[in-house]
């Protein structure tokens, strides 16, 4: 491709002059030729020079020298020769800029190029020209020939060499120009041959001379060059100067870019418009705005600045600017003619942000825009499926995309939707094999003609992207987009085609990032924890550890703390023990009637697997509290003390602690560390636990248990390094975040048995006469175990499990004896399904067993039964019913108060919250406040609007019927209520977290997050939607 | 599609059973081991219908177990891409639903349901037509092509479509009612 220049019409007819043509039909002053003779050896240099530069020339019109416009690249040469001919060399990086750049083909330009005295040597100029402007301006020249040729246009010591002259800063060109204007004024007694202003190069130009002396003739006199240091710049470097990056230039309209900087740091953005002289690129973005801020800004209101507040990116409601009064302007631009909306300095257009921005602050380079971030782009208006811009996608493919056997489908030219399959690969043709039978048995087509071509049905993974890895099969293809239905979690995926193979292997995409994998149960910053739900090439999804509602964040890496290994237990309803992999089914909260195994317990709360749960991999987060054990422990035998004691939960109804005068007084002080949880697990002696001390002389004081003997317990006062012993009532576990389950049991009972002394109905004398039918059990089976094990607990369970549970495997799940085929185990499992009424049966054969009388008694009852069965041999019979009377407990209020586990089952406000200790602070619900708005629905009854008055200690609220609250007064019952959920612009009050109870104003609504103006403080906070509750007005 | 088809297989016997009923031991335990199970070469192998042959027991050493090589009849369910079903919708949630063809789970993704059927959720989540003619929830028996199967070593998984002429609804029990 040539290079079209035209001369200046003033100067010529000739409209159009390529390199290399004639030029001097044009007449030529006679004074000059003297200065053009001169010019022929300088031409021959000159030639070569350019040579070496490679890229293309241009000549320019000294008239336009001043317009700043007119220098748009990199930098310019200035060749010094005679009066008329100066020169400006504008070294682009390809011709096809220039070819954009119509604007500046206009300008007048005119070609020096060297002459020659006689014909044939322009002649020979010509072809020289010709062969290098040919060659340079295809895509494709041969690359090893111009190796050669430009290994022989590198500098050489006999060439003028190139010296680094300093000079003030911001004022390069201005240097360049001032020294070009000399050399027109003086002529050929400069002797400098050309000089360079490198836009990235501060403070300094380069000069080409044959001598130093030359260079520091020039520089005298100029006022912003500092000649005293003259540098040379060694002739291996000589070319570095003048390579041009190419980064700088490969930038186009509608390319993606990357922000670097800023609040739009990392945010996708599209280019709209290049300006390479000024180095800014005009962007366009999703905004951030915080529409509030700017409002109070621009009404002069004080604004509070609040760091690391990121305005969520969406797309930009000029009306709701409107609301906010908010002045808007709608303004065009004059080069393009569009019509934007502005305010507050910014740019807006169908929602978008129209940013400047210097192309510093963006980078360009391997953007891969995730599918979610351009389906944002999609201008809402346009409801056409194609996703703008592929070309860019394209550009990002890796090398060996394509490989034999892809089906393919051409997307451009005359081929279009035509589908084959690749049969080869060259560098940047594949050739296909069409599906059409007429066609020629191969063609060849471009690579970015082509993209890969799924049906619905084909398995397939992902091989590039966020969800890299993954796979699936195909439902549904949209264009170039595919929707995969992911073969582990039976999620939707939206993928390229681009991104995907062929395959028939199942993966559940990448499963790790540093120590954590998926599935793992990970602590958080600011203490919350939850489970790793899926995995993406940077960041977690992880199920948070909040009951009320499944909360899943996007955690990068580096914001988990520590991976969570300790094996907790946790208390179910009827305060058995759960441990990991024991099914439980969920009585209450949203995920209600759900059951499945636990697979992570910590602090109260479970997370549970239910495989008929597709969303969250199947994960549930439910408090240990509102859930009950199904069947037996799963956990394995080998976990000696705890797996045995969840299997037979239903036994350990009695506390613990009253266990304790049991412990065999031969073993002397129990080796075992007891609470500190050896192996993870915690063992049940309250010996080791820190405790502290609720009553009498050391009333508040914490200490560690070194002994428990009988009823009285022996602490270690950390304070005062002294052994006191007191009455283990006395004493209560000190509140610790990281306590065990099995300290958690204890300190139930710890506390229960406090109220027992004024309440004989309650556990401790009740129990008691348990224990000598126990006691004889005890030295039977302890030796069985390990005796530096807790012989407490084992003792008194082993011989239930082999005298008396195991040949019934009652406690046992279904599945897990499926192989036995024991028809036993299917028969009895259900009766441990709270409220399956077959259980009745078993009553009749229990022999004199009081409690059959009051089966769906008072929970406390659970051990009476024990009292009165004689053996242990039959002591499965009592159970059975017991289960299914737990969770009709009427009175189960009356044992929360005292009880820590009870709690999160109360919804009796905040107020009990002091009684738990043991819970972690973040577990209090979302239980309903006085004056909010909540949607009554009695069973029967249509759903109505009420108002709530009061709030009972067990949750049941007063509510007025009436969305003014004034109607009929009625009592309902938490689960018959439900807040309304508030609109944008009413009265909120906050339901959770630390705001809890503070009230304030909606002010919008994003997604599932509520904007939230706070009365109070007039903060702007952005919260769940779900813990919003509208206010009664 | 079911086939009846012969296949093979080596079973251990522990010597306890060996005795006067020590075919009707094997049998009952090759009925055991294999009926419900599922190959992907096969599918799911859906009943036994007869013994063929009994080969002859091989001591293993060192147990005392005995392996006997059985050639036996069974009928064999697989499914095929393109193969049309009945099935009976097992869950119904906002990504499409599960419906359950025998021992096969399909899952028909709301992509492939009828642009005119919207989720709704609620006690009984389902799919219903905007007039409220036609509803898919759970119960619901619906005829559906399978569009893709995925055959592991233990487990056959396929997606469906019932975006297709004569696909969709056959019998409602909830409408019934």
């Amino acid at each position: 491709m040539f290079k079209r220049l035209k001369l200046p019409p003033d100067e010529g007819t000739i409209p159009n002059i390529l390199p290399g043509e004639v030029l001097d039909k044009k007449p030529i002053p006679v004074e000059e030729a003297e200065a053009l003779a001169d010019m022929d050896r300088r031409g021959r240099e000159m030639a070569e020079i350019e040579a070496f530069l490679k890229d293309t020339v241009e000549l320019v019109d000294v008239s336009q020298l001043k317009n700043p416009n007119y220098y748009r690249d990199l930098m310019y040469l200035f060749f010094p020769v005679s009066t008329a001919l100066a020169k400006i060399d504008f070294i682009v990086d390809n011709g096809a800029e220039i070819q954009d750049e119509e604007e500046r083909r206009r300008m007048h330009r005119r070609p020096l190029l060297p002459r020659e005295d006689d014909q044939e040597d322009y002649e020979a100029l010509e072809r020289r020209i010709q062969a290098r402007y040919a060659k340079s301006s295809h895509t494709d020249y041969d690359e090893e020939a111009t190796d050669v040729e430009q290994q022989a246009l590198l500098p050489s010591v006999k060439d003028p060499k190139l010296w680094m002259v300093k000079c003030a800063i911001g004022h390069e060109r201005e240097v360049a120009v001032c020294l070009m204007q000399k050399c027109i004024d003086i002529g050929p007694e400069l002797q400098i041959r050309s000089v360079i202003a490198l836009d990235h190069l501060k403070n300094y130009i380069y000069i080409e001379a044959d001598k130093e002396a030359h260079v520091k003739e020039a520089c005298k006199g100029l006022r912003n060059i500092y000649n005293q240091k003259v540098l040379l710049v060694p002739i291996k470097e000589m070319t570095d100067v003048l390579s041009v990056e190419s980064k700088a230039t490969d930038l186009s309209r509608e390319a993606w870019v990357r922000m670097k900087l800023g609040s739009y740091k990392g945010d996708l953005a599209k280019v709209v418009d290049v300006d390479n002289v000024r180095q800014r690129v005009t962007v366009k973005l999703i905004p951030r705005i915080d529409l509030q801020a700017v409002a109070n800004k621009l009404e002069g209101r004080e604004v509070v600045k609040k760091k690391a507040f990121n305005p969520p990116a969406r797309l930009m409601k000029i009306e709701e600017a409107r609301e906010m009064h908010i002045r808007v302007e709608r303004r065009r631009d004059p080069s393009t003619g569009d019509y934007y909306e502005s305010f507050g300095g910014m740019m807006f257009k169908d929602g978008f942000l129209y940013k400047t921005v210097s192309l510093k602050s963006i980078s360009s380079k391997n953007i891969k825009p995730s599918f979610d971030e351009l389906e944002n782009f999609r201008n809402p208006d346009d409801g056409d499926g194609d996703i703008a811009s592929m070309s860019t996608l394209f550009a990002n493919r890796k090398k060996g995309h394509f490989m034999k056997g892809d089906a393919v489908i051409v997307i451009k030219g005359d081929l279009k939707n035509l589908m084959g399959w690749v049969e080869k690969v060259d560098e940047e043709n594949v050739h296909i094999r069409p599906k059409m039978k007429d066609l020629p048995k191969t063609i060849a087509v471009n690579e970015k003609d082509i993209c890969k071509y799924f049906k619905p049905g084909d398995h397939v993974k992902v091989v590039s992207g966020a969800q890299e890895g993954a796979t699936g099969m195909v439902v549904k293809v949209e264009g170039h987009v595919l929707i995969i239905i992911s073969d582990t979690t039976k999620e939707d995926i939206r993928v390229f085609a681009d991104n995907v193979v062929e395959s028939s292997e199942v993966t559940s995409g990448i499963t790790k990032i540093g120590d954590y994998e998926l599935h793992d149960l990970v602590l958080l910053e600011n203490m919350s924890f939850g489970v790793i739900i899926r995995v993406e090439s940077e960041a977690f999804h992880v199920l948070k550890g909040v009951p009320q509602r499944p909360d899943v964040a996007l955690i990068k890496l580096r914001e988990i703390k520590s991976k969570i290994q300790r094996r907790n237990n946790a208390q179910d309803r009827s305060r058995n023990t759960v441990s990991v992999k024991d099914v439980v089914k969920i009585l209450e909260g949203p995920s209600k009637g759900k059951q499945g195994p636990v697979e992570h317990i910590y602090r109260g709360i479970l997370f549970i697997i239910d495989r008929h749960h597709l969303e969250h991999a199947g994960y549930i987060c439910v408090k240990a509290q509102s859930c009950i054990l199904i069947g037996g422990s799963h956990a394995n035998g080998d976990r000696n003390g705890n797996s045995l004691a969840s299997r037979f939960t239903p036994l350990r109804a009695a506390p613990d602690f009253l266990q304790s005068p049991r412990r065999p007084p031969r073993g002397g002080p129990p080796i075992h560390s007891g609470g500190r949880h050896r192996g993870g697990r915690g063992q049940d002696s309250i010996v080791g636990t820190t405790i502290k001390i609720r009553m009498g002389p050391f009333k508040g004081y914490r200490g560690r248990v070194k002994d428990v003997t009988g009823e009285s317990v022996r602490v270690e006062l950390e304070s005062q390094m002294k052994v006191v012993t007191g009455k283990s009532l006395s004493l209560s576990l000190s509140l610790s975040l990281s306590i065990t389950f099995n300290r958690n049991q204890i300190s139930d009972n710890l506390v229960i048995s406090t109220p027992c002394r004024e309440t004989p109905r309650y556990g401790l004398g009740s129990e008691t006469p348990m224990h000598p039918s126990r006691t004889p059990l005890h030295p039977f089976m302890t030796p069985m175990r390990d005796p530096g094990a807790t012989p407490i607990h084992d003792g008194m369970r082993t011989p239930m499990r082999d005298r008396a549970w195991n040949p019934y495997a009652p406690m046992s799940p279904a599945r897990d004896n499926w192989e036995d085929g024991n028809p036993a185990t299917w028969g009895t499992s259900p009766l441990h399904q709270p409220g399956t009424p077959p259980a009745r049966p078993y009553e009749a054969p229990t022999p004199g067993s009081g409690w059959a009388n009051t089966p769906g008694g008072n929970y406390s009852e659970a051990g009476t039964p024990r009292e009165s069965s004689p053996t242990y041999a039959n002591a499965h019979s009592p159970y059975l019913p017991e289960t299914p009377g737990q969770p009709m407990t009427p009175s189960s209020a009356a044992y929360l108060p005292g009880t820590p586990g009870g709690q999160p089952m109360t919804p009796g406000g905040g107020g009990l919250d002091l009684m738990s200790p043991a819970i972690d602070g973040d577990g209090e619900g979302l239980w309903f406040m006085a004056g909010i708005l909540v949607d009554v629905r009695k069973s029967g009854k249509k759903p109505v609007i009420g108002v709530v008055r009061e709030i009972f200690p067990d949750g049941s609220c007063m509510v007025s019927l009436d969305p003014n609250g004034d109607g009929d007064m009625i009592t309902a019952l938490p689960n018959e209520m439900e807040m309304v959920v508030p609109k944008k612009s009413d009265k909120i009050k906050i339901m959770s977290g630390d705001q809890r109870g503070s009230t304030g104003k909606l002010i919008g609504i994003d997604g599932t997050d509520g904007i939230v103006k706070v009365e109070d403080t007039l903060d702007v906070k952005i919260l769940d939607m779900a813990i919003l509750a509208k206010l009664a007005q | 599609m079911f086939f009846h088809i012969v296949l093979e297989r080596n079973m251990l016997l522990h010597p306890r059973h060996f005795g006067p009923h020590l075919r009707d031991k094997l049998v009952a335990k090759l009925m055991k081991d294999v009926e419900g199970t599922c190959s992907g070469r096969h599918g799911f192998v859906v009943a036994i219908t007869g013994v063929e042959s009994v080969g002859k027991g091989m001591i293993r050493d060192g147990t005392g177990f005995v392996s006997f090589p059985v050639k036996y009849q069974c009928v064999v369910f697989r499914p095929f891409k393109g193969e049309v079903l009945e099935a009976v919708v097992t869950m119904v949630n906002k990504m499409g639903f599960f419906a359950e063809a025998g021992p096969v789970q399909i899952f028909v993704s709301n992509h492939l349901i009828p642009d005119d059927m919207e989720f709704q959720s609620g006690d009984i989540p389902n799919y219903t037509t905007s007039d409220g003619a036609i509803k898919i929830q759970k119960d619901t028996e619906v005829r559906l092509k399978l569009i893709g199967t995925r055959l592991d070593a233990t487990e056959i998984f396929c997606i469906g479509t019932i975006k297709e002429d004569y696909l969709g609804v056959i019998n409602d029990p909830g409408a019934a009612v």
